[in-house]
């Protein structure tokens, strides 16, 4: 091989390698196609100097839960009240603390980090930047750095109300697919105290419907193996397990696919899954949601009116309408008010702390 | 509890969970038999498991997407190719390169095609090729559901992987193309001395490779999941290269040593439920593979030595 012919691969394959890194940590989302009327003519939109912007976790924009909500609350604080945003995505989790460097240096403030991953290097990075805003989903600090708020969700109580459906579910027979035996089914990504809650709440939920009941939870330990979260959903399956509920990522939506191939029912986790994962709703029986796009929208709001509540943890369950359960969609005329009854009922004990639900096994 | 952990589909998922590790180890093995080490695996893999998916979802066939995924995986192989091969580059870096491309240009493309990052719609799968069913009682029933769960609840490529395995085993060590192949690896002067070009040899044998870890790809997307989504592969090309080096770089070895690691993780998740019973963490078997890996490389199980040639390019005189 000659010299040029060299020279031109070497560049080719160098290029790649450039190449290689750009969805990577600079996707910009910027307001441009599918907001035609925001800009120069929008005259109903109110205009505000703050500038937000989000770093996601590995998992990145596309996960369908998480970091895909906080941006949904961004997208609603641009149109609603001017808001501009900017949105940063890690690759790996050395990103996380360059991500924030760079945006707090640019001048963003609220800057949301998504997801307890972040947690330490919020921490880290807050005290750099006294005058720019922090927000933590899922991070917990004690103490509470002064401009940094920690926001919580009570996942257990959620999760409590998606055990009651489960542990109901599973000795009814409104659909072929619930078998005879009485077994449930969890699917937790990484083994850690956050998934465990969500798993603990599923647990109690079940059993205060149905004391007998099994509830049989595997764990991928990983948030993004899709083949290992439908492994797990095959295996629940085999073991008799009819109704699943998974907290896994992207895992989950493996799992979805194994309900399909084999029969079983299926609870989403974070957003309403129907809509997010697509072609689920067969088995999609609801979903326990975060509504962290709710969360966030209100704390940038909150930032605009200068009433953010900085060095504070926020903490947001049923009561605050911070966790729910999605709609039934397909199921809705399928799901006998019975159990519809004991999920009110249910809601109702634990705004009114008749009900105490765990938030550890 | 015992017959809840051993169950037909304990070693049903473990030659499901085998299969991609095996042909990519497969491919590892050929390429590293030449001379050429293929750390790109896992991006191959991706490649194939993405051009795949999206060709199942242009035209809602899986075949044709498993042919495609195959084509993507030998183009790619192609560049780590000229750059092994032509260019005498470090095999290493050449192999990153790659696996990062291939996490950069799926996600790039993902957004460029469907306008979105994460998971693609889900496609057409290939199904099982049986669909025997088992039930009733009495002895001879059982053994036919353990027969019917363990062998033949299968899809195609978890099929054809065992075929190739053997094939390629046979054809390593009884045709000429594999005594060239394996010489190739130990003393390539001697092949270049016997009028063989030594850059076809390496060449042949990094785009089979490529084909086997397109095929790895298409397996992950067209067959267990249905979906592509970014970083699908999740570090499986890796133990494939572990795979390869427990087998001690034969294509049959390679086969059981990723059918051991898909057993490890089949038995991982039924012993899952007993935690309180057997307290061994998860962790653990995460870690086998490489642990494993690292005790046959280390000599403790008998002699494990790559071939001699490995990594080094090759300069004509």
């Amino acid at each position: 091989m000659n010299g040029k012919t060299r020279t031109i691969v070497a560049a080719l394959l160098a290029l790649m390698l450039v190449l290689a890194f750009v969805p990577g940590c600079t996707t910009e989302k910027e307001s441009d196609s599918d907001e035609p009327t925001n800009g120069d003519n929008g005259a109903e939109t109110p205009t505000t100097d703050v500038k937000a912007a989000m770093i996601t976790d590995t998992a990145g924009l596309g996960d369908k839960s998480f970091n895909d909500l906080t941006w949904q609350g961004f997208e609603q604080a641009e149109d609603e009240l001017g808001v501009q945003v900017e949105v940063l995505e890690s690759a790996t989790i050395n990103d996380y603390e360059s991500n924030l460097d760079q945006l707090a240096l640019a001048g963003y403030s609220p800057l949301v980090a998504t997801g307890f991953m972040l947690t330490d290097t919020v921490s880290k990075v807050a005290p750099m930047y006294p005058d720019t805003m922090f927000i933590n989903i899922d991070g917990f600090f004690d103490p509470v750095p002064p401009n940094v708020v920690g926001v919580g969700f009570k996942e257990n109580e959620g999760s409590y109300l998606a055990g009651v459906v489960a542990g109901l579910a599973t000795i009814d027979t409104f659909d072929d697919r619930l078998n005879d035996q009485n077994v449930i089914g969890f699917v937790g990504g990484m083994d850690v105290p956050l998934i465990r809650k969500f798993q603990a709440g599923f647990e109690a939920g079940a059993k205060s419907v149905n004391p007998d009941i099994k509830v049989i939870a595997l764990y991928t330990g990983s948030w993004s193996d899709v083949a290992k979260g439908k492994e797990l959903g095959l295996s629940l399956i085999e073991q008799g397990a009819d109704v699943i509920y998974a907290a896994a990522g992207g895992c989950g939506e493996g799992t979805v696919r194994a309900c399909q191939e084999k029969g079983a029912l299926f609870i989403g986790v974070d957003a309403d899954q129907y809509n997010t994962i697509a072609n689920s709703g067969d088995v999609m029986l609801t979903s326990m949601m975060k509504n962290i796009d709710v969360v966030v929208f209100d704390l940038v709001k909150a930032m605009v009116d200068d009433e953010f509540p900085a060095g504070t943890m926020q903490v947001f369950g049923l009561k605050e309408g911070g966790v729910g359960l999605a709609p039934w969609h397909d199921f809705d005329s399928k799901v006998p008010q019975s159990i519809k009854d004991a999920v009110d009922k249910a809601t109702d004990d634990i705004i009114s702390g008749a009900v105490t639900v765990p938030e550890a096994l | 509890m015992l017959s809840d952990v051993i169950t037909p589909d304990l070693f049903a998922a473990a030659l499901r969970i085998a299969t991609p590790l095996a042909l990519a180890a497969i491919g590892g093995t050929i390429c590293e038999r030449s001379g050429i080490v293929n750390i790109a695996l896992e991006g191959i893999m991706l490649f194939g498991a993405f051009f795949g998916t999206a060709t199942v979802l242009a035209t809602g066939s899986p075949w044709l997407g498993v042919i495609v995924a195959v084509l993507a995986g030998v183009i790619v192989s192609a560049i780590h190719a000229t750059a092994s091969i032509n260019l005498r580059t470090d095999q290493v870096v050449s192999g990153t390169a790659i696996n990062l491309l291939a996490l950069g240009v799926t996600g790039f493309l993902m957004e460029l095609w469907y306008g979105h990052p994460g998971t693609t719609e889900p496609i057409r799968t290939l199904q099982p090729v049986f669909h025997f069913t088992a039930s009733g009682e009495g002895v001879l029933n059982e053994i036919w559901r353990w027969i019917n769960g363990v062998f033949l609840s299968h899809t195609p490529i978890v099929y054809a992987t065992i075929v190739i395995a053997l094939a390629t085993h046979w054809a390593m060590y009884h045709t000429r193309w594999g005594l060239r192949l394996r010489a190739l690896g130990e003393h390539p002067r001697a092949v270049e001395t016997a009028g063989v070009s030594v850059a076809r040899g390496r060449w042949v044998a990094v785009l089979m490779s490529g084909a086997l870890g397109g095929l790895a790809g298409a397996n992950l997307s067209i067959e267990q999941v249905g979906v592509f989504q970014e970083n699908f592969t999740n570090g499986r090309g890796f133990i494939a290269l572990a795979a390869n080096i427990f087998g001690r770089w034969t294509p049959i070895g390679s086969y059981l040593a990723s059918l051991l690691f898909g057993f490890a993780d089949a038995l991982q998740i039924k012993l899952q439920p007993f935690r309180d019973v057997v307290d061994i963490p998860p962790q653990f078997f995460y870690m086998l593979p490489y642990v494993l890996t690292v005790v046959v490389v280390a000599g403790v199980m008998g002699r494990a030595i790559g071939p001699a040639a490995v990594g080094v390019p090759y300069e004509k005189e």
